[in-house]
């Protein structure tokens, strides 16, 4: 009964290939919703930033209202934000407020050597590269999605088991355009 | 100047080194086949099974401490958060760009610019830096440096160098055994002969082969770890830039790093001496193509 064993070896050799597939779409999925929370968390970072930063503003240069009103404004439109393109978006607003602030405050001597101010904007700039990242990051994620989907075997795959091809975050091409700084 | 793919040039490496090992167990079995001709099967069994012993353990102990023996063996300091923030800034960003869980951070001191990593997964994973490293390269440069170590965490460089260099020593455990045992041989039957003769030439020849071949898997995982490198930063220019650095900095020979311990190291701390690493213009060379 030979043929018996081949056949019984066949079967499993199938059935494991298979649950493979459905597994890397499942594991592969489950990065990407991943990768999106983490983009969440580096934003949620940065807002939570500003207050501090406002605070410390108004306490050596008060007058510069339009410039403060700027960045509370961006804070509250990337707080209320929903979906992650216009999370991405406000926070390309925030970041356009900040640079702002960042530039003004050249003009206030006490406020630049203040080391909280000095803090703040370090860790305002590290969040701003831990978004970038955690944007590319999602979209490797996509990308590695996408490979398995478009590729043999996994395409059988993909439309045996119902998949969808996933999109790419994207710029729009006006917030491509290098941001003015507005004094 | 034809571009290249950092992904491609991942895969490319990564498949090298595959047949490279490949390449090594096949002189490992080819190996024990002779020597299988030339003794009784009991005997050869008994070799084999005390060299297996002996790797075994050297492995498991190796591997399961990796990331403590090689900072012990250089002697690095815990990275403080307070006093290393940007270090660990730019590790953190780099482990959000990868995915990975986020690895201990070390500090050695030497003027050279200089980097390991170390630690069997990314779940033990060190990182270390010299101060040289830290005083020398912009945020940019050592952001690429960071991002070359962490890829070899990424790839599993530790975990697969390691397994290449047991393969290379039982080889070369075998080849000794045999090569002694050949004193204490009786008179057998003459037909083994032929195969003691090449037995004997392959106990001489093997280690020697697979130890060049375990430099050329380490060079080919080494340009894996650039291309990784890249694939996280986005940006080829930090990491030729530390490179070029490097290659300006001179300095005495390292003389407190085991030789254990330098194919770890991002570049060579020793010069002239064995290529665990490719030469640094043909790094360069390959970057300034992504």
């Amino acid at each position: 009964m030979a043929l018996l064993w081949w056949l019984l070896g066949i079967f499993l050799l199938i059935v494991i290939i298979f649950a493979y597939y459905y597994n890397r779409f499942a594991v592969l999925r489950n990065r990407i919703d991943n990768s999106l929370s983490q983009i969440d968390v580096q934003l949620k970072r940065r807002a939570d930033l500003i207050p501090n930063l406002i605070e410390t503003v108004k306490g050596f240069a008060k007058h510069e209202k339009a410039a403060i009103k700027a960045v509370t404004e961006a804070r509250k439109a990337l707080v209320s934000a929903k979906g992650v393109v216009d999370k991405v978006k406000a926070d390309n607003q925030l970041e356009s407020a900040l640079k702002t602030i960042f530039a003004i405050a050249e003009g206030y001597p006490d406020l630049k050597a203040n080391t909280n101010f000095l803090e703040l904007q370090r860790e305002l700039s590290s969040t701003e590269d831990k978004v970038a990242y955690a944007r590319q990051y999602y979209n490797d994620s996509i990308l590695t999605y996408n490979n398995l989907y478009t590729t043999m075997p996994g395409a059988f795959f993909a439309k045996l088991y119902g998949k969808k091809e996933k999109e790419y975050l994207k710029i729009t091409e006006t917030e491509r355009k290098n941001v003015k700084v507005k004094f | 100047m034809a571009r290249v793919d950092f992904h491609d040039q991942i895969s490319n490496n990564k498949w090298k080194s595959f047949f490279l090992m490949a390449i090594i167990f096949i002189v490992f079995v080819l190996l024990g086949y002779v020597i299988s001709f030339a003794f009784e099967p009991g005997f050869f069994f008994i070799i084999m099974i005390i060299s297996i012993i002996f790797s075994l353990s050297y492995l498991l102990i190796s591997y399961y401490n990796s990331d403590k023996i090689a900072i012990a063996s250089v002697g690095a300091k815990k990275a403080t958060r307070e006093k290393y923030k940007q270090y660990y800034n730019i590790v953190e960003g780099l482990t959000i760009a990868s995915g990975m869980p986020m690895p201990k951070l070390y500090v050695m001191n030497s003027p050279q610019i200089n980097a390991f990593a170390s630690g069997r997964d990314p779940n033990n994973a060190v990182i270390c830096v010299t101060t040289g490293a830290l005083e020398k390269l912009e945020k940019r440069e050592l952001e690429g440096v960071l991002s070359h170590e962490l890829s070899h965490v990424a790839n599993y460089d530790i975990r697969y160098m390691t397994l290449v260099t047991v393969m290379v020593g039982m080889i070369a455990i075998i080849s000794q055994i045999f090569l002694r045992s050949l004193w204490f041989r009786s008179g057998d039957s003459k037909n083994n002969g032929i195969f003691i003769v090449i037995g004997i030439i392959m106990a001489i020849l093997a280690p020697i082969i697979v130890q060049l071949v375990q430099l050329a898997i380490s060079r080919k995982r080494e340009f894996a770890a650039d291309a990784s490198a890249v694939k996280f930063t986005r940006y080829p220019g930090g990491l030729i830039k530390a490179l070029r650095k490097i290659q300006i900095d001179h300095f005495p020979e390292e003389k407190k790093v085991n030789k254990a311990v330098a194919p770890l190291f991002f570049s060579n701390p020793f010069r002239g001496w064995g290529s665990t690493h490719p030469p640094l213009n043909k790094r360069i060379e390959v970057l300034e193509k992504m």
